[in-house]
This record gives structure tokens, C-alpha cells and sequence, in this order.
């Protein structure tokens, strides 16, 4: 067994807590004066409220809009939901066409699937071999009565990053609600609401060093897409989101925002160079491949195959030294492949046969070459005893 | 993207890490048979060598394609082959290696192709033996 700590290689599945945010959320909740309902009236309510419009200034101000455009939820996921559901069902009984693609994230799949179940159709949209969805194919497949676009700002699992301002420019002269999920780019790559022309964004804290259990939702302030909320009680969050705001978790996503807005100057370039480090570790590894196209992509994430290995043979053999993802559920009874490495055109072996290594903020040199002679040896390991033809049959 | 789910058991980890019996035999005396099945679709590969002399299995040697419970497996299979007497009955069919191993249900068709490859070989060795 290893005798140190993994190297962790999972960021775009979660980043570790920022230790200045954790501070700060220890804080947050261990002072008396900020215990009060940030909903209440009297002082402790009040002191509360203070630091969550703070707060709510600081994650406005990463992606570039106004603090009233911010609506808090408990993540990702139901900010997704809120957005594709909820511009969906409040666009009227004229427009029950939706678009996505096939490559979005569960989020979004399962809710536009939610949207079918309640009589919508949705165009799925397919991505090109290299990752991407192109923005003449949203707008062919827009329709007289296309309620709503939603599409990922960066693929989760290739990186691979969408023309947005492409398809923002689209959906305004089409009149359409465009929504973004942004849980990959916020804080990886510069956002400018305005400037890329969606009506709704969501992302969250947790990938960038902020605390799981808090998300947000940007709605345009003008004009202001039609949003019918998913729960009910107490009008909060503009009577959009319902529920006791969380003082410590809110404060602890506006500092990790705060500190991804100001690491947009140099992180970026300084995980692209890791990530490049890794790439070039991994040749000796060959064959090895690259899954999606390696630019536009995400400064942080690296999706690799290598053909001949099985998936779950390498994540055993990397287990206790790699915390990383694969490309299939492969322990599972179904062993079923990424369908995002499906759609770019993989076969389920090959998708098998992949790895997501994605790289974040406390990522170093010395962790990416020691990531790079681990998975060399593993790969090198259990191609040994491959029998002949196989790593061509497999690949 | 998903991570590692399935647990393993303290056999499969210990054959995993050596892997005994990997790779091909060393030229020797005595005849050699082959035995292979392939099943991609259930993510195993198997190919066995065993050297015979004496209506018994000298050597034996795998290569494979798979999970942890069929690397595992098809190590196990050719470890205990050694001074085997090819017809006696095998005590390696899939079910007796998925106990062994404490592999999972959904591991029994990997298994199952270790055992297919193991019983093609004993029967050329077999056949060769009867003629």
C-alpha cells in the first residue's frame, strides 16, 4: 500500500476546500452576531444578511453581472434544474420545444427527459467528433416554438469548451431563453455575462474551492427571462428559490469566488502548463490518445485513453495513488461507458479504456510527474500480459 | 465519469499485484496446447499455454484482457495447473472461482470465459494425448 496521500487528480469532479475558505466559514458559523435568519428583521437577522449580499456581490461579480441576478441554491444540479425546468415551463403553451445536447450533463439530461415526460420535445443535438457543439446546427435546430436552449459551457468530462457567445448571439436574434451550465468554466475561464448573451447560468462552489451544498443561478436583469420556481415556501431568493438562506455556506462560496476571480490572471496558464507537463509525461505510456479536442478545452482537464488497458484493472492498479475518474461505470452490473466518450465516436471499449485527470488549484509539478510515471508503470503493467492482438482488437 | 466501486478481496489483490504466471513459457521439452476465449463484450480475454509431459501439465502460463477478478482468476487457474493430470476433472469452474475470490454476480461471465479458455486447453491436451 502506498504510504502517502493520493495524488489528487479529480478537480473537475470536486476541488478540495479552500483552507481560507474554511476559515472563513468556521467563522461564520461560530460567531454569535451572525446566527440570526438572514430572512429576519431584527439585528442578528440583519448582521446575517449583510455578509450574504456580500457574498452575493462577490460570485456576481465572477461572472460579471449585477448582485440582484444572483439567485443561491444548493448547488449545480438544482440550478440546472431551476433553469431548464423552470424557463421551460414558464414559457407558455406555444413553446414546448427545447434544445440540448447529447454530450450535457445529467443535469440537464435528466431534466430535459422530465420535459419530454411532460409533453415537450427536445432536440438533442449531437457533437462533433472533436467535442463540441456547433452553433449552426443550435440554430437550425431552433423552431417557432423553441422555449429554451441549454448547453454546458465546458464539457465535464473532455473539457471541450462551446462556442457560447456563438450561440448567445443566436438565441437573441431568435428570441429564445438561453440557459448555460457553467459548473466546469466558472472561475476556470473569464465569464462575461453580458458580452456571451445567456439568460441563465449556473454553477457552484464545490469545483473551485468553495463548499458542496451551494450553487447559483444567474437570471439576465434585462430582460429578465420568464422562470417558474421548483419549490415553495417563504418567497426567498426573489420567490425563486425557497428556503433559509445558509449564511456560512453563502460566505464561503462569495471567498472562493473572490479568490477564482483573482486567480483568473494566472491560474489558468499555470494549470494549461501542468496539464501539458502531464500530456508529455504520459508519451512514454504509447499508444496513448487524447478524448475531445485538446483546445478550446479547459486548462484543467485531461481526457486520455490507453488502448488495450481495461478501465477498471487501471483504477485498481492506480488505487491508493491516483484519486482519479474513468471513463466507465465499469464495476457496475452494466458496465456501461461514458456516453459522453460514445458520442464523440468512441467504442464502449475504448471509452473503457480512458481516464479524466483534471488538475486545479493545489496541483503541483512534482505530483503531476509522479502522476505520469505511476500511470506509465500501470499501463505499461497491464499490457505485459496482453494477449497477442488484443491491444488492436481493444484500441 | 465514475471511480472504483467494486471491493476486493485480499486474494485478488495479492494475485493482482504479481500477476504469476503472466507471459509465455520458456522453450522446454514436451508438448505445448493452447487454449483462448474471447469475450469483449463481457470484457474478457484469456489465453492459456501449458506444457504436457507425462499426461500431466508441466508448465502453464496466461495471458488476459480484463478486470481485476479476471487477471485474478486466470493467475489462480494457472498456478494450481501446474502438475495438473489433464484428465482429471478440473476444479476451476466459475463458480468455485468466483467464491475463491469473492468476485461479485455481475463478475461470473469474465469468470466463465476463464473457465472456457482453461477447458479448451485441457481438451487439445486431451485429444493430442488420445492420438
Amino acid at each position: 500500500m502506498p504510504d502517502r496521500v493520493p495524488i489528487y487528480l479529480d478537480y473537475a469532479a470536486t476541488a478540495p476546500l479552500d483552507p481560507r475558505v474554511a476559515d472563513l466559514m468556521s467563522e461564520c458559523l461560530r460567531d454569535p452576531a451572525l446566527q440570526g435568519n438572514p430572512a429576519s428583521a431584527h439585528a442578528p437577522g440583519r448582521a446575517a444578511a449583510v455578509h450574504v449580499e456580500s457574498a452575493r456581490g462577490q460570485v456576481a461579480q465572477l461572472i460579471g453581472a449585477q448582485p440582484e441576478s444572483i439567485v443561491f441554491t444548493s448547488g449545480a444540479t438544482e440550478s440546472v434544474n431551476l433553469a431548464v425546468l423552470g424557463a421551460a415551463r414558464a414559457a407558455g403553451s406555444s413553446k414546448r420545444h427545447v434544445v440540448t445536447a447529447r454530450t450535457e450533463h445529467r443535469a440537464a439530461l435528466d431534466a430535459c427527459r422530465q420535459l419530454e415526460r411532460e409533453g415537450f420535445t427536445v432536440g438533442w443535438l449531437k457533437s462533433g467528433t472533436d467535442g463540441s457543439v456547433d452553433p449552426g446546427q443550435v440554430a437550425a435546430a431552433l423552431r417557432a416554438d423553441t422555449a429554451l436552449v441549454s448547453l454546458m459551457h465546458a464539457n465535464n468530462e473532455t473539457g471541450v469548451i462551446n462556442d457560447i457567445a456563438a450561440v448567445g448571439r443566436i438565441c437573441r436574434e431568435r428570441g429564445v431563453t438561453f440557459h448555460v451550465d457553467a459548473a466546469q468554466s466558472a472561475g476556470k475561464l473569464p465569464i462575461d455575462v453580458d458580452g456571451m448573451g445567456m439568460a441563465l447560468l449556473s454553477f457552484c462552489a464545490h469545483k473551485l474551492g468553495g463548499p458542496k451544498g451551494i450553487g447559483a443561478l444567474y437570471l439576465r436583469h434585462r430582460p429578465r427571462p420568464a422562470l417558474q420556481p421548483l419549490q415553495f415556501g417563504g418567497g426567498h431568493e426573489r420567490g425563486l428559490r425557497a428556503g433559509t438562506l445558509a449564511t456560512h455556506q453563502i460566505v464561503g462560496f462569495g471567498l472562493a469566488c473572490e479568490l477564482a476571480r483573482v486567480g483568473l490572471a494566472t491560474e489558468p496558464a499555470r494549470i494549461r502548463a501542468l496539464r501539458e507537463r502531464l500530456w508529455a509525461g504520459l508519451q512514454p505510456a504509447a499508444p496513448v490518445a487524447q478524448n475531445g479536442a485538446a483546445e478550446p478545452g479547459l486548462p484543467g482537464i485531461l481526457n486520455v485513453r490507453f488502448p488495450g488497458v481495461e478501465g477498471e484493472s487501471l483504477l485498481f492498479a492506480l488505487d491508493g495513488s491516483l484519486a482519479t475518474s474513468s471513463g466507465s461505470a465499469c464495476s457496475s452490473a452494466t458496465a456501461e461507458p461514458s456516453y459522453v466518450l460514445r458520442a464523440l465516436g468512441l467504442s464502449d471499449l475504448a471509452a473503457q479504456a480512458s481516464l479524466r485527470l483534471s488538475l486545479g488549484r493545489e496541483t503541483t509539478e512534482e505530483e503531476i510527474d509522479r502522476a505520469a510515471r505511476l500511470l506509465v508503470d500501470c499501463v505499461r503493467r497491464l499490457r505485459a500480459p496482453l494477449p497477442a492482438g488484443a491491444s488492436e482488437a481493444i484500441a | 465519469m465514475t471511480g472504483l466501486r467494486t471491493t476486493y478481496s485480499p486474494l485478488v489483490r495479492e494475485l493482482f499485484e504479481r500477476l504469476p504466471h503472466a507471459g509465455d513459457l520458456a522453450p522446454g521439452p514436451g508438448t505445448v496446447v493452447h487454449g483462448e476465449a474471447i469475450a469483449l463484450d463481457r470484457g474478457a480475454w484469456v489465453r492459456y499455454e501449458a506444457r504436457i509431459k507425462d499426461g500431466r501439465v508441466a508448465d502453464c502460463a496466461f495471458r488476459a484482457w480484463g478486470c481485476p477478478h479476471t487477471l485474478a482468476a486466470a493467475a489462480l487457474v494457472a498456478s494450481r495447473m501446474q502438475g495438473h493430470c489433464i484428465d482429471a476433472e478440473a476444479a476451476f469452474d466459475a463458480g468455485c472461482l468466483a467464491m475463491e475470490l469473492d468476485a461479485p454476480p455481475e463478475k461470473l461471465g469474465r469468470l466463465l470465459v476463464v473457465e472456457d479458455a482453461l477447458s479448451g486447453m485441457l481438451a487439445r491436451a486431451l485429444a493430442l494425448q488420445l492420438t
